[in-house]
């Protein structure tokens, strides 16, 4: 369990980043690829999936 | 004629919108899957909880319903487990099938139909599984059972190892695999969760005194063990008297030898670690193989796809198959190999004798799919 | 019922979207590939299968945390000066002797892939560290690029750790044990031919400039090469090593929190970096493949859900007996265009049971090896875009015109021991 909660912790830290990259790009087409990224890391940060 | 709109705040804070709709949609469907399949346990059932026989995974995900039902006589004690991999759904539903239909004259039946409830909630990724699927009964109404994954959902035991090391024998395998129930036996009072669901499940078997216990499961139609009997070196006697019977009715089933070096499967540690006879089944099933076509609902029920027919003609196939291999025909093969055991079980020991009545023969299974055998909702 | 109708225009379909896409429209990788996956939903009457596109992604979700956290140790190695004074090193103690130096960096190379069971980790940490070394001895950039990329191959697919092998053992209920010896039959050979191919001729050339060479070493030199400094490569091997070699003793952390932990023991060196700025970095340099990894699950999800799959698997499978090994040495090579590991799972497993009957172990490590190869292939070509990307290279062509040749012999080699299956397994056992 202690390892499940350090992982979300790493989702959380790799989202973040990339949402930080995101807002720093200045190609629509690389800022997609970006948001690609997050579904998933969102979804699993929430338990979801 | 490449189109490089630029970006900014405003375009990436219109992509944070479109990512939130979609995982909202995409989480409403994932979330779908969380709820249990209804059941209707015949009369004399008596519904307990897993934890009962294992404090260690109660309140945890992986707690799962047991039923018991006894006959007025005593006799032996079978065990009917479906549901180690949710993706073989004619293991579930033939369990689900005696747990509706089953009268115990003499002995016990102990049934668990959702053994790995925690790989009912969520199917795995690339294999586009549908979620659920459904029976039509003969009142017109519908019952419909989740389609799970042959893992444990990782939102309940997250990340995998790198390696997964099984805790008895030291085996190394796919990380992955610390995730599948059936690598998992006889497994761990502490660790993760499947694991310790294992050693639940141990316990029932050992504090009930299961003589005869079965873990029930389908395959690819392309893997050699399949439409076959798995049986450890103490339930061989009676296996290979099951598959001469089944033979001479017309079914013909593999007999297998439960490999000594292939560790956490039921047929293994149960045989090694308690005093049940252990007895693993195998049917085809298309929708979980890798030459299948299009996955879908109908390919689950029927089992028919052009790309099997193929692989049969090229002789790629373990199992008889012309167009199809419909789900109905495969519970029927479960049962009445189950059936057929606990006959031959009063050979062995006539103390140990379980009766048990109510349930369809073969072929009326085989004719008429599930659908009719299955008890209306109120 | 025709084998072609309507699954191979779902496949032709997809494949034309991810072309035009990516080539026509010079859409990045990732977006090409998800728009192929929603034209083949469209196509197969699936709607918009939002559910089948985001449940896709999840099958690389710990693959792209992985190439995340290690890109993030791999920027902070480089930040804190630790790479470029080790390259330094490495050139003034070995430049005299160029044929063990040529073995030793393929071996160098192959580590972290061998602990790791991933060439991006070997891309990433010892073949960064030796590309700025390569070149700077005389070997032409885009053959350096090319011996990391077939390295790090030969290194995830040499023992100890291997994916494909597992995924593929995995298929057919068959343990990774017993491995060892097949996987490094099918490496060891292949590694020191390629070392001697691409490295040594470069290394023995005379002709390069001592003085250039002397002023960029000592510039490489800046940052003095203390124990202190390589603190987080220790902490790493510790990591990395101790939960592969000693998996029943060592606590099993994982890759990216032990990427994660051997990053952080760089506060420890005493050089100064900006850790927001790093990270920040790190993560844009790896966005592109962890985006191209989302687009490959949708694409291979949605293969699943209209048929494609079983099309492009039984078509494969239904080749006449010489042509299965024809099928075998391209069709999982090509399909590594969707990474390697998917290959060995697509592929590789009814492969291994069309070839059941002779030795398993042998024939799925084989396999194994040439499902590595799809590393090279475009557009993921995990191996091979990072590769160029660490010699700073853009067109990644021009490094795969170098690969050819190993990746052929790679392939005649696995088929070779596929073929010899029997005989290896005879002087083995």
């Amino acid at each position: 369990m202690i390892m499940t909660f350090i992982y979300r912790g790493i989702v959380l830290f790799v989202l973040a980043f990339v949402v930080r990259c995101m807002f720093r790009e200045k190609d629509f087409w690389k800022q997609v690829t970006a948001a690609l990224v997050i579904l998933p890391l969102i979804l699993r940060v929430l338990l979801i999936k | 004629m490449a189109w490089k709109p630029g970006g900014n705040v405003q375009t990436a804070l219109f992509l944070i919108a479109a990512v939130a709709i979609v995982a909202f949609g995409a989480a409403r469907s994932f979330v779908s899957m969380w709820e249990m399949d209804t059941i209707v346990p015949a009369p004399g059932f008596e519904k307990h909880m897993l934890s009962e026989w294992f404090e260690g995974i109660k309140d945890t995900p992986a707690d799962t319903p047991v039923y018991i039902q006894e006959g007025s006589e005593p006799g032996g004690t079978v065990f009917v487990m479906g549901g180690t991999h949710p993706n073989e759904p004619a293991s579930s539903l033939t369990a689900v099938l005696f747990l509706e239909r089953a009268k115990v004259h003499k002995g016990r039946l102990i049934i668990v139909p959702f053994a790995n409830i925690m790989a009912f909630t969520h199917n795995s990724p690339q294999e586009a599984h549908p979620q659920r699927i459904s029976f039509t009964l003969p009142d017109g109404s519908l019952r419909s059972f989740r389609y799970g994954s042959r893992a444990t959902n990782p939102i309940y035991q997250w990340p995998d190892p790198d390696v997964y090391i099984h805790p008895q024998s030291g085996q190394e395998l796919a990380g992955s695999e610390r995730s599948n129930l059936n690598r998992a036996h006889p497994g761990t009072p502490d660790g993760a969760l499947t694991q310790r669901l294992a050693y639940a499940l141990r316990q029932l078997v050992m504090a009930e005194k299961v003589d005869l216990a079965f873990d029930l499961h389908e395959a690819s139609p392309e893997y050699p063990v399949v439409n076959a009997i798995v049986a450890h070196e103490k339930s061989m006697e009676l296996a290979a008297m099951v598959a001469m019977e089944l033979e001479i009715s017309d079914i013909p089933i593999r007999l297998e030898p439960s490999p000594k070096n292939l560790r956490g499967l039921t047929h293994r540690e149960w045989g090694d670690y308690t005093d049940t006879m252990p007895i693993l089944m195998e049917t085809g099933n298309p929708s979980q193989g890798r030459l299948r076509g299009r996955t879908d609902e109908d390919l689950v029920l029927t089992g028919a796809d052009k790309y099997y027919a193929w692989a049969a003609d090229l002789g790629l196939l373990f199992i008889p198959y012309e167009t199809d291999q419909p789900i109905g025909l495969r519970i029927a093969r479960h049962t009445s190999a189950l059936m057929s055991f606990f006959d031959s079980l009063a050979f062995l020991d006539p103390s140990k004798e379980v009766v048990v009545s109510g349930i369809p023969a073969f072929g009326e299974l085989a004719e008429n799919g599930l659908g009719p055998y299955l008890s209306p909702l109120d | 019922m025709n084998w072609f109708w309507p699954e191979g225009l779902f496949a032709f379909l997809m494949v034309a979207t991810f072309v035009f896409g990516a080539f026509s429209f010079k859409l990045p990788i990732a977006v090409a590939m998800s728009l192929a996956a929603v034209v083949g939903g469209l196509a197969a009457g699936e709607g918009l299968p939002v559910r089948h596109l985001v449940e896709g992604t999840f099958g690389y979700l710990d693959t792209i945390l992985i190439i995340a956290t290690a890109m993030i140790f791999m920027k902070v190695i480089e930040r804190i000066g630790l790479l470029e004074a080790m390259a330094a090193w490495l050139i003034r103690k070995f430049k005299s002797s160029p044929l063990l130096l040529s073995l030793g960096i393929m071996l160098l190379i192959m580590i972290p892939g061998m602990i790791t069971g991933s060439s991006t980790a070997a891309v990433l940490t010892t073949g960064a560290l030796v590309a700025p070394v390569l070149m700077k001895l005389g070997v032409q950039i885009h053959k350096t690029a090319a011996a990391i990329a077939m390295g790090a191959i030969y290194g995830m697919i040499a023992p100890p750790i291997n994916l494909p092998a597992m995924i593929i053992g995995g298929g057919i209920d068959m343990p990774y044990v017993g491995f060892g010896v097949p996987l490094l039959i099918c490496t060891i050979p292949l590694a020191v031919v390629t070392a001697l191919l691409l490295i040594y001729p470069g290394l023995r050339n005379k002709v390069r400039d001592e003085g250039a060479l002397e002023g960029e070493l000592r510039r490489m030199e800046r940052v003095p090469i203390t124990l202190r400094l390589f603190l987080p490569v220790a902490v790493l091997v510790v990591l990395l090593g101790g939960s592969s070699l000693f998996p029943s003793v060592f606590p099993s952390l994982g890759m990216p929190l032990e990427f994660l932990i051997a990053s952080a023991s760089a506060f420890l060196t005493g050089s100064r970096w900006k850790p927001v700025d790093t990270v920040t970095e790190a993560i844009d340099n790896a966005l592109p493949v962890m985006g191209i990894l989302m687009g490959v699950g949708m694409f291979i999800q949605v293969m699943t859900l209209t048929g494609v799959r079983g099309f492009v698997v039984v078509s494969a499978l239904a080749l006449p007996a010489w042509l299965l090994y024809v099928g075998i040495a391209t069709s999982m090579p090509l399909f590594g265009a969707v990474s390697a590991f998917g290959s060995a799972s697509v592929l590789g497993v009814p492969f291994l049971l069309a070839l059941l009957g002779k030795n398993e172990i042998l024939v799925g490590s084989a396999l194994s090896l040439i499902a590595g190869l799809g590393d090279l292939m475009p557009p993921t070509a995990l191996a091979g875009i990072f590769a160029a990307q660490v010699v700073g290279e853009e067109n990644y062509f021009k490094v795969l015109r170098y690969c050819v040749t190993p990746a052929v012999l790679t392939a005649l080699w696995g088929i070779a021991i596929i073929l010899g299956a029997g005989y290896i397994a005879g002087v083995l056992y």
